[in-house]
Protein backbone atom coordinates (compact mmCIF):
# COMPACT_ATOMS: atom_id res chain seq x y z
CA UNK A 1 0.00 0.00 0.00
CA UNK A 2 1.33 3.28 -0.64
CA UNK A 3 2.50 4.93 2.63
CA UNK A 4 1.82 8.66 3.19
CA UNK A 5 3.91 11.02 5.54
CA UNK A 6 2.77 12.25 8.44
CA UNK A 7 0.49 15.22 8.83
CA UNK A 8 1.93 18.63 10.52
CA UNK A 9 2.61 18.44 13.63
CA UNK A 10 -0.63 17.95 15.83
CA UNK A 11 0.71 19.87 18.55
CA UNK A 12 1.23 22.57 16.63
CA UNK A 13 -2.85 21.51 15.08
CA UNK A 14 -4.24 21.59 18.47
CA UNK A 15 -2.79 24.64 19.66
CA UNK A 16 -4.05 26.81 16.34
CA UNK A 17 -7.45 25.27 16.65
CA UNK A 18 -7.24 26.44 20.29
CA UNK A 19 -6.41 30.23 19.09
CA UNK A 20 -9.19 30.41 16.53
CA UNK A 21 -12.05 29.24 18.44
CA UNK A 22 -10.96 31.68 21.55
CA UNK A 23 -10.22 34.81 18.49
CA UNK A 24 -14.28 33.65 17.84
CA UNK A 25 -15.33 33.79 21.52
CA UNK A 26 -16.40 37.71 22.35
CA UNK A 27 -13.58 39.95 21.74
CA UNK A 28 -12.70 42.41 24.36
CA UNK A 29 -11.87 46.23 23.31
CA UNK A 30 -8.37 45.57 24.90
CA UNK A 31 -7.66 42.49 23.33
CA UNK A 32 -8.66 43.79 19.82
CA UNK A 33 -5.69 46.47 20.24
CA UNK A 34 -7.91 49.74 20.48
CA UNK A 35 -6.47 50.74 23.67
CA UNK A 36 -3.43 52.14 21.08
CA UNK A 37 -1.43 49.59 23.65
CA UNK A 38 2.08 48.22 22.29
CA UNK A 39 1.65 44.83 21.14
CA UNK A 40 2.76 42.20 23.29
CA UNK A 41 4.72 39.34 21.60
CA UNK A 42 2.28 36.14 21.56
CA UNK A 43 2.80 33.90 24.98
CA UNK A 44 3.54 30.63 23.70
CA UNK A 45 0.43 28.48 24.94
CA UNK A 46 0.70 25.26 26.81
CA UNK A 47 -0.52 22.13 25.44
CA UNK A 48 -2.87 21.50 28.58
CA UNK A 49 -3.77 25.02 28.17
CA UNK A 50 -5.10 25.12 24.62
CA UNK A 51 -6.90 21.75 25.74
CA UNK A 52 -8.89 23.81 28.53
CA UNK A 53 -9.61 26.78 25.92
CA UNK A 54 -10.69 24.14 23.12
CA UNK A 55 -13.31 22.52 25.77
CA UNK A 56 -14.17 25.86 26.90
CA UNK A 57 -14.99 27.33 23.56
CA UNK A 58 -16.40 24.21 21.96
CA UNK A 59 -19.06 23.66 24.86
CA UNK A 60 -19.89 27.60 24.48
CA UNK A 61 -19.89 27.48 20.09
CA UNK A 62 -22.25 24.04 20.82
CA UNK A 63 -24.53 25.69 23.06
CA UNK A 64 -23.57 22.96 25.97
CA UNK A 65 -23.71 23.91 29.64
CA UNK A 66 -19.91 23.17 31.35
CA UNK A 67 -20.27 23.72 35.03
CA UNK A 68 -17.08 24.32 36.48
CA UNK A 69 -17.83 21.47 38.69
CA UNK A 70 -17.63 19.15 35.45
CA UNK A 71 -14.31 20.51 33.54
CA UNK A 72 -11.97 19.01 34.94
CA UNK A 73 -13.60 15.45 33.88
CA UNK A 74 -14.85 16.98 30.66
CA UNK A 75 -11.36 17.94 29.45
CA UNK A 76 -9.42 14.21 30.52
CA UNK A 77 -12.54 12.43 28.62
CA UNK A 78 -11.83 14.59 25.71
CA UNK A 79 -8.12 14.00 25.99
CA UNK A 80 -8.61 10.94 25.94
CA UNK A 81 -10.31 10.54 22.97
CA UNK A 82 -7.89 12.55 20.81
CA UNK A 83 -4.99 9.83 22.49
CA UNK A 84 -7.70 7.17 20.90
CA UNK A 85 -8.11 9.22 17.95
CA UNK A 86 -4.22 10.09 17.80
CA UNK A 87 -3.57 6.21 17.21
CA UNK A 88 -5.81 6.28 14.22
CA UNK A 89 -4.67 9.95 13.09
CA UNK A 90 -1.09 8.41 12.71
CA UNK A 91 -2.88 5.36 10.52
CA UNK A 92 -1.62 5.77 6.52
CA UNK A 93 -4.56 5.44 4.43
CA UNK A 94 -4.76 5.98 1.36
CA UNK A 95 -6.49 9.14 -0.36
CA UNK A 96 -9.13 6.75 -1.86
CA UNK A 97 -9.70 5.15 2.05
CA UNK A 98 -13.69 5.19 1.47
CA UNK A 99 -15.69 5.18 5.19
CA UNK A 100 -17.89 2.67 6.09
CA UNK A 101 -21.40 3.99 7.37
CA UNK A 102 -24.19 1.70 5.85
CA UNK A 103 -25.76 4.28 3.37
CA UNK A 104 -28.30 3.09 0.69
CA UNK A 105 -29.71 5.37 -1.64
CA UNK B 1 -56.36 -28.50 33.59
CA UNK B 2 -52.82 -28.66 32.31
CA UNK B 3 -51.00 -27.70 35.92
CA UNK B 4 -48.22 -30.03 36.87
CA UNK B 5 -46.14 -29.44 39.94
CA UNK B 6 -43.40 -31.32 39.12
CA UNK B 7 -41.75 -29.26 36.56
CA UNK B 8 -39.77 -26.29 37.83
CA UNK B 9 -39.10 -24.16 35.18
CA UNK B 10 -36.40 -22.35 37.65
CA UNK B 11 -33.00 -23.60 36.16
CA UNK B 12 -34.76 -25.09 32.66
CA UNK B 13 -34.12 -24.35 29.33
CA UNK B 14 -36.27 -22.61 27.34
CA UNK B 15 -35.96 -25.64 25.09
CA UNK B 16 -37.09 -27.61 27.80
CA UNK B 17 -40.01 -25.20 28.77
CA UNK B 18 -41.40 -25.32 25.74
CA UNK B 19 -41.01 -29.30 25.62
CA UNK B 20 -42.51 -29.42 28.97
CA UNK B 21 -45.60 -27.02 27.61
CA UNK B 22 -45.92 -29.51 24.24
CA UNK B 23 -46.55 -32.65 26.29
CA UNK B 24 -49.02 -31.00 28.68
CA UNK B 25 -46.25 -31.79 31.79
CA UNK B 26 -47.06 -27.57 31.97
CA UNK B 27 -49.14 -24.94 30.64
CA UNK B 28 -47.52 -21.52 30.04
CA UNK B 29 -49.63 -20.01 32.98
CA UNK B 30 -48.23 -22.23 35.04
CA UNK B 31 -44.75 -21.72 33.95
CA UNK B 32 -45.19 -17.51 33.86
CA UNK B 33 -46.14 -17.69 37.48
CA UNK B 34 -43.38 -19.57 38.67
CA UNK B 35 -41.41 -16.89 36.41
CA UNK B 36 -43.24 -14.08 38.14
CA UNK B 37 -42.71 -15.66 41.79
CA UNK B 38 -39.16 -15.73 41.44
CA UNK B 39 -39.06 -12.73 40.27
CA UNK B 40 -40.96 -11.40 43.34
CA UNK B 41 -38.70 -13.16 45.73
CA UNK B 42 -34.88 -13.14 44.12
CA UNK B 43 -35.02 -9.85 42.03
CA UNK B 44 -34.90 -7.43 45.49
CA UNK B 45 -31.77 -8.91 45.74
CA UNK B 46 -30.43 -8.98 41.88
CA UNK B 47 -32.18 -5.80 40.99
CA UNK B 48 -32.43 -6.90 37.30
CA UNK B 49 -35.88 -5.62 36.62
CA UNK B 50 -37.03 -2.26 36.23
CA UNK B 51 -40.84 -3.37 35.58
CA UNK B 52 -43.22 -6.49 35.89
CA UNK B 53 -45.55 -6.58 33.31
CA UNK B 54 -47.71 -9.28 35.53
CA UNK B 55 -51.04 -8.42 33.54
CA UNK B 56 -49.64 -8.73 29.99
CA UNK B 57 -47.30 -12.35 30.65
CA UNK B 58 -50.35 -13.82 32.24
CA UNK B 59 -52.94 -12.71 29.98
CA UNK B 60 -50.71 -13.71 26.87
CA UNK B 61 -49.92 -17.23 28.48
CA UNK B 62 -53.62 -17.82 29.03
CA UNK B 63 -54.03 -17.56 25.72
CA UNK B 64 -51.51 -19.25 24.26
CA UNK B 65 -52.68 -22.07 26.84
CA UNK B 66 -56.35 -21.41 25.03
CA UNK B 67 -54.78 -21.74 21.33
CA UNK B 68 -53.19 -25.12 22.68
CA UNK B 69 -56.31 -26.30 23.99
CA UNK B 70 -57.87 -25.84 20.73
CA UNK B 71 -55.36 -27.92 18.83
CA UNK B 72 -53.28 -24.92 17.18
CA UNK B 73 -49.85 -25.56 16.80
CA UNK B 74 -47.26 -24.25 19.03
CA UNK B 75 -44.59 -21.91 17.74
CA UNK B 76 -40.86 -22.54 18.08
CA UNK B 77 -41.30 -20.56 21.66
CA UNK B 78 -44.51 -21.03 23.02
CA UNK B 79 -44.60 -20.52 26.90
CA UNK B 80 -40.99 -19.33 26.99
CA UNK B 81 -41.00 -16.32 29.70
CA UNK B 82 -37.93 -13.73 28.75
CA UNK B 83 -37.65 -10.25 29.29
CA UNK B 84 -35.74 -7.22 27.73
CA UNK B 85 -32.85 -4.27 28.54
CA UNK B 86 -35.14 -1.36 28.64
CA UNK B 87 -33.93 0.45 26.06
CA UNK B 88 -36.51 -2.00 24.03
CA UNK B 89 -39.99 -0.31 23.30
CA UNK B 90 -42.46 -1.93 25.18
CA UNK B 91 -46.32 -0.53 24.63
CA UNK B 92 -47.69 1.41 27.51
CA UNK B 93 -44.13 2.13 29.28
CA UNK B 94 -41.50 5.08 28.19
CA UNK B 95 -38.31 3.23 27.18
CA UNK B 96 -36.14 4.55 29.98
CA UNK B 97 -32.84 2.86 28.45
CA UNK B 98 -31.61 3.32 31.91
CA UNK B 99 -31.67 7.48 32.29
CA UNK B 100 -33.47 9.65 34.77
CA UNK B 101 -34.57 11.76 31.57
CA UNK B 102 -36.35 9.29 29.36
CA UNK B 103 -38.91 8.32 32.36
CA UNK B 104 -40.33 11.95 31.57
CA UNK B 105 -41.47 10.45 27.76
CA UNK B 106 -44.81 9.09 26.19
CA UNK B 107 -45.38 5.53 26.85
CA UNK B 108 -44.12 3.53 23.52
CA UNK B 109 -47.40 2.68 21.18
CA UNK B 110 -45.79 -0.46 19.95
CA UNK B 111 -43.64 -3.30 20.75
CA UNK B 112 -39.68 -3.35 19.58
CA UNK B 113 -39.86 -5.55 16.35
CA UNK B 114 -37.41 -7.95 18.20
CA UNK B 115 -40.34 -8.31 21.02
CA UNK B 116 -43.04 -9.16 18.73
CA UNK B 117 -41.40 -11.45 16.33
CA UNK B 118 -39.95 -13.28 19.67
CA UNK B 119 -43.89 -13.79 21.05
CA UNK B 120 -44.61 -14.30 17.73
CA UNK B 121 -43.06 -17.29 18.12
CA UNK B 122 -45.18 -18.00 21.36
CA UNK B 123 -42.68 -16.37 23.96
CA UNK B 124 -44.24 -14.44 26.96
CA UNK B 125 -42.24 -11.02 27.65
CA UNK B 126 -42.67 -10.60 31.24
CA UNK B 127 -40.59 -7.46 31.70
CA UNK B 128 -38.16 -4.64 30.78
CA UNK B 129 -34.64 -4.62 32.82
CA UNK B 130 -32.15 -2.30 34.47
CA UNK B 131 -29.15 -1.47 32.03
CA UNK B 132 -26.16 1.01 32.06
CA UNK B 133 -27.10 4.93 31.47
CA UNK B 134 -27.93 5.19 27.29
CA UNK B 135 -25.91 1.76 26.93
CA UNK B 136 -22.37 3.85 27.89
CA UNK B 137 -20.97 1.65 30.35
CA UNK B 138 -19.41 -1.43 30.70
CA UNK B 139 -20.15 -2.11 34.71
CA UNK B 140 -24.14 -2.71 35.07
CA UNK B 141 -23.72 0.00 37.48
CA UNK B 142 -26.43 2.89 37.14
CA UNK B 143 -27.03 5.58 39.58
CA UNK B 144 -30.82 6.04 39.16
CA UNK B 145 -31.92 2.55 39.27
CA UNK B 146 -29.11 0.92 41.28
CA UNK B 147 -26.87 -1.66 40.37
CA UNK B 148 -27.93 -4.70 38.83
CA UNK B 149 -26.06 -7.56 41.08
CA UNK B 150 -23.87 -10.53 40.25
CA UNK B 151 -26.00 -13.92 41.27
CA UNK B 152 -22.68 -15.62 41.86
CA UNK B 153 -21.72 -13.09 44.31
CA UNK B 154 -24.12 -10.32 44.89
CA UNK B 155 -21.05 -7.62 45.88
CA UNK B 156 -19.87 -8.16 42.45
CA UNK B 157 -20.45 -6.59 38.91
CA UNK B 158 -23.18 -8.50 36.43
CA UNK B 159 -20.91 -6.14 33.72
CA UNK B 160 -22.76 -4.08 30.97
CA UNK B 161 -24.33 -2.23 29.51
CA UNK B 162 -27.29 -4.99 29.67
CA UNK B 163 -26.34 -5.96 33.49
CA UNK B 164 -29.84 -6.80 34.11
CA UNK B 165 -30.20 -8.87 31.14
CA UNK B 166 -27.09 -11.00 32.40
CA UNK B 167 -28.55 -11.40 35.84
CA UNK B 168 -31.83 -12.18 35.19
CA UNK B 169 -30.74 -14.83 33.08
CA UNK B 170 -27.74 -16.23 35.34
CA UNK B 171 -30.06 -16.05 38.28
CA UNK B 172 -32.61 -18.20 36.76
CA UNK B 173 -35.66 -15.45 36.84
CA UNK B 174 -36.28 -16.08 33.19
CA UNK B 175 -34.03 -18.74 30.42
CA UNK B 176 -34.30 -15.60 27.98
CA UNK B 177 -33.16 -12.14 27.73
CA UNK B 178 -32.34 -9.49 25.03
CA UNK B 179 -29.65 -7.23 25.44
CA UNK B 180 -27.80 -4.53 22.95
CA UNK B 181 -24.09 -4.31 22.04
CA UNK B 182 -22.45 -1.37 20.99
CA UNK B 183 -18.68 -2.26 22.22
CA UNK B 184 -19.71 -5.47 24.39
CA UNK B 185 -22.95 -5.23 26.03
CA UNK B 186 -24.03 -8.49 25.59
CA UNK B 187 -20.72 -10.53 25.54
CA UNK B 188 -19.27 -8.81 28.94
CA UNK B 189 -22.07 -9.50 31.00
CA UNK B 190 -22.40 -12.90 29.51
CA UNK B 191 -18.88 -13.22 30.44
CA UNK B 192 -19.10 -11.75 34.15
CA UNK B 193 -22.66 -13.68 34.58
CA UNK B 194 -21.48 -17.14 33.48
CA UNK B 195 -23.97 -17.50 30.53
CA UNK B 196 -24.18 -17.65 26.69
CA UNK B 197 -24.51 -14.29 24.66
CA UNK B 198 -25.10 -14.27 21.05
CA UNK B 199 -24.12 -10.84 19.11
CA UNK B 200 -25.36 -11.34 15.66
CA UNK B 201 -23.11 -9.92 12.11
CA UNK B 202 -23.92 -6.34 11.97
CA UNK B 203 -27.25 -5.47 10.43
CA UNK B 204 -28.79 -9.31 10.77
CA UNK B 205 -31.18 -8.46 13.31
CA UNK B 206 -33.75 -5.61 13.12
CA UNK B 207 -33.44 -2.67 15.62
CA UNK B 208 -36.75 -1.04 14.77
CA UNK B 209 -38.03 0.57 17.81
CA UNK B 210 -35.19 0.95 20.51
CA UNK B 211 -33.49 3.65 21.93
CA UNK B 212 -29.99 4.08 19.90
CA UNK B 213 -26.85 4.66 21.04
CA UNK B 214 -24.38 4.60 18.42
CA UNK B 215 -25.90 3.48 15.03
CA UNK B 216 -22.75 2.62 13.17
CA UNK B 217 -21.92 -0.20 15.65
CA UNK B 218 -25.36 -1.24 17.57
CA UNK B 219 -26.56 -4.38 17.79
CA UNK B 220 -29.16 -6.75 19.18
CA UNK B 221 -29.13 -10.29 20.63
CA UNK B 222 -29.84 -12.64 22.99
CA UNK B 223 -28.41 -13.90 26.34
CA UNK B 224 -29.62 -17.73 27.59
CA UNK B 225 -28.25 -20.63 29.81
CA UNK B 226 -27.72 -22.59 26.69
CA UNK B 227 -26.05 -22.36 23.29
CA UNK B 228 -29.44 -23.51 21.74
CA UNK B 229 -31.66 -21.48 23.80
CA UNK B 230 -29.79 -18.74 21.74
CA UNK B 231 -30.21 -20.48 18.31
CA UNK B 232 -33.83 -20.83 19.04
CA UNK B 233 -34.50 -17.20 20.02
CA UNK B 234 -31.90 -15.91 17.18
CA UNK B 235 -33.76 -18.04 14.43
CA UNK B 236 -37.17 -16.79 15.78
CA UNK B 237 -35.46 -12.97 15.41
CA UNK B 238 -33.83 -13.10 12.03
CA UNK B 239 -35.40 -11.61 9.05
CA UNK B 240 -35.48 -8.31 7.06
CA UNK B 241 -37.37 -5.37 8.38
CA UNK B 242 -37.83 -2.11 6.65
CA UNK B 243 -37.87 -0.13 10.06
CA UNK B 244 -34.30 -0.29 10.46
CA UNK B 245 -32.27 0.90 7.83
CA UNK B 246 -29.05 -0.80 8.86
CA UNK B 247 -30.98 -4.58 8.61
CA UNK B 248 -29.48 -6.12 6.00
CA UNK B 249 -32.20 -7.46 2.72
CA UNK B 250 -31.24 -11.38 3.64
CA UNK B 251 -33.52 -14.28 4.27
CA UNK B 252 -33.76 -15.84 7.50
CA UNK B 253 -30.82 -18.74 8.07
CA UNK B 254 -32.15 -20.91 10.66
CA UNK B 255 -29.28 -22.50 13.08
CA UNK B 256 -31.37 -24.85 14.70
CA UNK B 257 -30.92 -27.39 12.23
CA UNK B 258 -27.56 -27.22 12.00
CA UNK B 259 -26.33 -27.53 15.53
CA UNK B 260 -25.94 -30.98 15.84
CA UNK B 261 -23.53 -30.95 13.03
CA UNK B 262 -20.88 -30.74 15.08
CA UNK B 263 -17.44 -28.91 14.75
CA UNK B 264 -15.56 -31.25 12.38
CA UNK B 265 -14.04 -29.63 9.82
CA UNK B 266 -13.84 -26.47 11.02
CA UNK B 267 -10.73 -24.32 11.23
CA UNK B 268 -10.43 -22.70 14.53
CA UNK B 269 -7.48 -20.37 15.55
CA UNK B 270 -6.68 -18.97 19.28
CA UNK B 271 -5.87 -14.96 18.47
CA UNK B 272 -2.47 -13.54 19.57
CA UNK B 273 -0.73 -10.58 19.77
CA UNK B 274 -2.93 -7.76 21.02
CA UNK B 275 -5.51 -10.55 22.56
CA UNK B 276 -3.12 -12.41 24.64
CA UNK B 277 -4.06 -13.32 27.99
CA UNK B 278 -3.37 -11.42 30.91
CA UNK B 279 -4.58 -12.85 33.45
CA UNK B 280 -4.73 -16.58 35.21
CA UNK B 281 -8.14 -16.65 34.74
CA UNK B 282 -8.38 -15.97 31.04
CA UNK B 283 -5.49 -18.44 30.50
CA UNK B 284 -7.54 -21.09 32.42
CA UNK B 285 -10.70 -20.31 30.35
CA UNK B 286 -8.71 -19.85 26.79
CA UNK B 287 -6.36 -23.52 27.43
CA UNK B 288 -9.98 -25.70 28.35
CA UNK B 289 -11.50 -23.90 25.16
CA UNK B 290 -8.83 -24.31 23.10
CA UNK B 291 -7.67 -27.67 24.00
CA UNK B 292 -11.55 -28.96 23.59
CA UNK B 293 -11.55 -27.68 20.05
CA UNK B 294 -8.02 -29.03 19.43
CA UNK B 295 -7.40 -25.49 18.25
CA UNK B 296 -3.68 -25.42 17.95
CA UNK B 297 -2.88 -22.66 15.55
CA UNK B 298 -2.61 -18.78 16.47
CA UNK B 299 -3.15 -16.01 14.50
CA UNK B 300 -3.01 -12.32 14.23
CA UNK B 301 -5.86 -9.51 14.34
CA UNK B 302 -3.74 -6.60 12.56
CA UNK B 303 -4.05 -3.37 14.07
CA UNK B 304 -6.81 -4.48 16.93
CA UNK B 305 -5.76 -1.83 19.21
CA UNK B 306 -6.27 0.74 16.71
CA UNK B 307 -9.50 -0.79 16.16
CA UNK B 308 -10.63 -0.24 19.60
CA UNK B 309 -9.39 3.21 19.41
CA UNK B 310 -11.60 3.92 16.47
CA UNK B 311 -14.54 2.87 18.13
CA UNK B 312 -13.74 4.57 21.04
CA UNK B 313 -13.86 7.70 18.38
CA UNK B 314 -16.95 6.36 16.86
CA UNK B 315 -18.96 5.78 19.86
CA UNK B 316 -17.95 8.79 21.86
CA UNK B 317 -18.60 11.49 19.05
CA UNK B 318 -22.09 9.49 17.82
CA UNK B 319 -23.21 9.22 21.11
CA UNK B 320 -22.63 12.81 21.78
CA UNK B 321 -25.05 13.51 18.76
CA UNK B 322 -27.81 11.52 19.84
CA UNK B 323 -27.81 13.09 23.20
CA UNK B 324 -27.15 16.65 22.76
CA UNK B 325 -30.28 18.14 22.69
CA UNK B 326 -30.79 16.89 26.55
CA UNK B 327 -27.43 17.63 27.35
CA UNK B 328 -27.76 21.23 26.56
CA UNK B 329 -31.58 20.81 28.14
CA UNK B 330 -30.68 18.54 31.24
CA UNK B 331 -27.42 17.96 31.42
CA UNK B 332 -27.31 17.76 35.30
CA UNK B 333 -30.12 14.87 35.04
CA UNK B 334 -27.46 12.47 33.71
CA UNK B 335 -25.43 9.98 35.66
CA UNK B 336 -22.26 12.50 35.63
CA UNK B 337 -19.89 9.88 34.21
CA UNK B 338 -21.93 9.26 31.32
CA UNK B 339 -22.65 13.17 30.88
CA UNK B 340 -18.85 13.84 31.13
CA UNK B 341 -18.12 11.72 28.09
CA UNK B 342 -21.07 12.71 26.24
CA UNK B 343 -20.00 16.39 26.45
CA UNK B 344 -16.22 15.18 25.60
CA UNK B 345 -17.64 13.69 22.32
CA UNK B 346 -19.76 16.30 21.00
CA UNK B 347 -16.49 17.83 20.50
CA UNK B 348 -14.29 15.61 18.69
CA UNK B 349 -13.25 16.91 15.70
CA UNK B 350 -15.12 15.26 12.15
CA UNK B 351 -12.36 15.01 10.19
CA UNK B 352 -10.92 12.28 13.59
CA UNK B 353 -14.36 10.45 13.67
CA UNK B 354 -14.47 10.27 9.39
CA UNK B 355 -10.78 8.67 9.63
CA UNK B 356 -11.56 6.17 12.08
CA UNK B 357 -14.42 5.09 9.53
CA UNK B 358 -12.02 5.05 7.28
CA UNK B 359 -9.98 2.83 9.16
CA UNK B 360 -13.36 1.05 9.83
CA UNK B 361 -13.25 0.12 6.18
CA UNK B 362 -9.62 -0.80 6.06
CA UNK B 363 -9.25 -3.39 9.00
CA UNK B 364 -12.71 -5.10 8.27
CA UNK B 365 -10.61 -5.97 4.67
CA UNK B 366 -7.54 -7.19 6.79
CA UNK B 367 -9.58 -9.37 9.07
CA UNK B 368 -11.92 -10.73 6.43
CA UNK B 369 -8.79 -12.11 4.49
CA UNK B 370 -7.63 -14.06 7.66
CA UNK B 371 -11.31 -16.22 7.57
CA UNK B 372 -10.10 -17.28 4.12
CA UNK B 373 -7.44 -19.70 6.56
CA UNK B 374 -10.06 -20.29 9.47
CA UNK B 375 -13.64 -20.69 10.36
CA UNK B 376 -13.64 -19.18 13.13
CA UNK B 377 -11.32 -17.03 16.66
CA UNK B 378 -11.29 -17.51 20.01
CA UNK B 379 -10.26 -14.73 22.15
CA UNK B 380 -10.96 -13.83 25.36
CA UNK B 381 -14.16 -11.68 26.21
CA UNK B 382 -13.42 -9.96 29.36
CA UNK B 383 -9.77 -9.60 30.77
CA UNK B 384 -10.80 -10.45 33.77
CA UNK B 385 -13.76 -11.75 36.38
CA UNK B 386 -16.39 -9.95 37.88
CA UNK B 387 -14.67 -6.63 39.69
CA UNK B 388 -16.33 -5.65 42.78
CA UNK B 389 -19.56 -3.00 42.56
CA UNK B 390 -17.74 0.26 42.73
CA UNK B 391 -14.24 -1.16 41.66
CA UNK B 392 -12.48 1.61 40.04
CA UNK B 393 -9.43 -0.86 38.53
CA UNK B 394 -7.93 -3.92 37.97
CA UNK B 395 -4.97 -5.74 37.13
CA UNK B 396 -4.07 -6.08 33.82
CA UNK B 397 -0.68 -7.86 33.13
CA UNK B 398 1.40 -6.04 35.38
CA UNK B 399 -0.73 -2.73 35.14
CA UNK B 400 -3.63 -1.16 37.18
CA UNK B 401 -6.34 -0.29 34.51
CA UNK B 402 -9.79 1.56 34.92
CA UNK B 403 -12.34 -1.23 35.13
CA UNK B 404 -15.49 1.39 33.71
CA UNK B 405 -13.42 1.82 30.11
CA UNK B 406 -11.68 -1.79 29.77
CA UNK B 407 -14.19 -4.37 30.51
CA UNK B 408 -14.55 -4.12 26.40
CA UNK B 409 -10.87 -4.15 26.12
CA UNK B 410 -11.18 -7.71 23.88
CA UNK B 411 -14.77 -6.75 22.52
CA UNK B 412 -14.35 -3.64 20.85
CA UNK B 413 -12.11 -4.25 18.43
CA UNK B 414 -14.44 -7.49 17.24
CA UNK B 415 -18.33 -5.80 16.81
CA UNK B 416 -16.25 -2.43 15.26
CA UNK B 417 -16.66 -4.68 12.28
CA UNK B 418 -19.78 -6.68 12.84
CA UNK B 419 -18.45 -9.75 13.04
CA UNK B 420 -20.93 -12.66 14.93
CA UNK B 421 -19.65 -13.30 18.13
CA UNK B 422 -20.82 -16.21 20.83
CA UNK B 423 -19.56 -15.67 24.51
CA UNK B 424 -19.34 -19.07 25.44
CA UNK B 425 -19.17 -19.01 29.29
CA UNK B 426 -16.11 -21.07 31.16
CA UNK B 427 -17.24 -22.75 34.54
CA UNK B 428 -14.54 -21.70 36.62
CA UNK B 429 -14.43 -21.05 40.31
CA UNK B 430 -15.18 -18.86 42.43
CA UNK B 431 -16.28 -16.75 39.14
CA UNK B 432 -16.82 -17.79 35.22
CA UNK B 433 -15.64 -15.92 32.27
CA UNK B 434 -16.44 -16.07 28.98
CA UNK B 435 -14.73 -16.95 25.99
CA UNK B 436 -15.24 -15.07 22.61
CA UNK B 437 -15.96 -17.45 19.01
CA UNK B 438 -16.08 -15.14 16.43
CA UNK B 439 -16.95 -16.13 13.24
CA UNK B 440 -16.96 -14.39 9.76
CA UNK B 441 -19.64 -11.94 8.88
CA UNK B 442 -23.12 -13.94 8.43
CA UNK B 443 -21.76 -17.11 9.79
CA UNK B 444 -23.36 -16.99 13.08
CA UNK B 445 -23.90 -20.94 12.39
CA UNK B 446 -20.21 -21.55 13.07
CA UNK B 447 -19.72 -19.61 16.58
CA UNK B 448 -23.24 -21.56 17.50
CA UNK B 449 -22.23 -24.85 16.43
CA UNK B 450 -18.86 -24.76 18.12
CA UNK B 451 -20.42 -23.39 21.16
CA UNK B 452 -23.09 -26.18 21.07
CA UNK B 453 -20.22 -28.44 20.92
CA UNK B 454 -18.30 -27.50 23.94
CA UNK B 455 -21.54 -27.42 25.88
CA UNK B 456 -22.39 -31.21 25.12
CA UNK B 457 -19.08 -31.90 25.93
CA UNK B 458 -19.26 -30.07 29.31
CA UNK B 459 -16.16 -27.77 28.76
CA UNK B 460 -18.53 -24.60 28.77
CA UNK B 461 -21.97 -24.45 30.56
CA UNK B 462 -23.94 -21.80 32.66
CA UNK B 463 -23.36 -22.40 36.51
CA UNK B 464 -26.38 -22.46 38.87
CA UNK B 465 -25.39 -19.52 41.21
CA UNK B 466 -26.38 -20.22 45.23
CA UNK B 467 -29.93 -18.97 46.34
Amino acid sequence: MKRKTRSPNKRQTAKTSGRRLRAGAKISAKSSGKTGRKPQPRRQTKPDDAIEALVAASAQALGLPLDPGWRAAVKFNFQLILRHAALVDEFPLPDEAEPAPVFHA
Amino acid sequence: MLETPRFDSGWNSAENIVAAIASGRASAVSVVEATLARIRKRDPLLNSFTAVLEHRALTRAAALDDAREKGNRPGPLTGVPFAVKNLFDVAGLPTIAGSKINRDAPPATRDAALIERLEAAGAVLVGALNMGEYAYDFTGENVHDGPSRNPHDLNRMTGGSSGGSGAAVAGGLVPLALGSDTNGSIRVPASLCGIFGLKPTYGRLTRARTFPFVSSLDHLGPLARTARDLALAYDAMQGHDADDPACADRAAEPVVPLLEQGIDGLRIAVAGGYFKCQSAETVSAMDRVAAALGANRDIDIPQAERARSAAFVITASEGASVHIDRLRARARDFDPAVRDRLIAGAMTPAALVMKAQKFRRWYRGEVLKLFAEVDAILTPATPCTAPLLGQQTFTFGDVELPVRANLGFYTQPISFIGLPVVAIPVPLAPLPIAVQVIAAPWREDVALRIAHALEVKGVVAAMRPPE
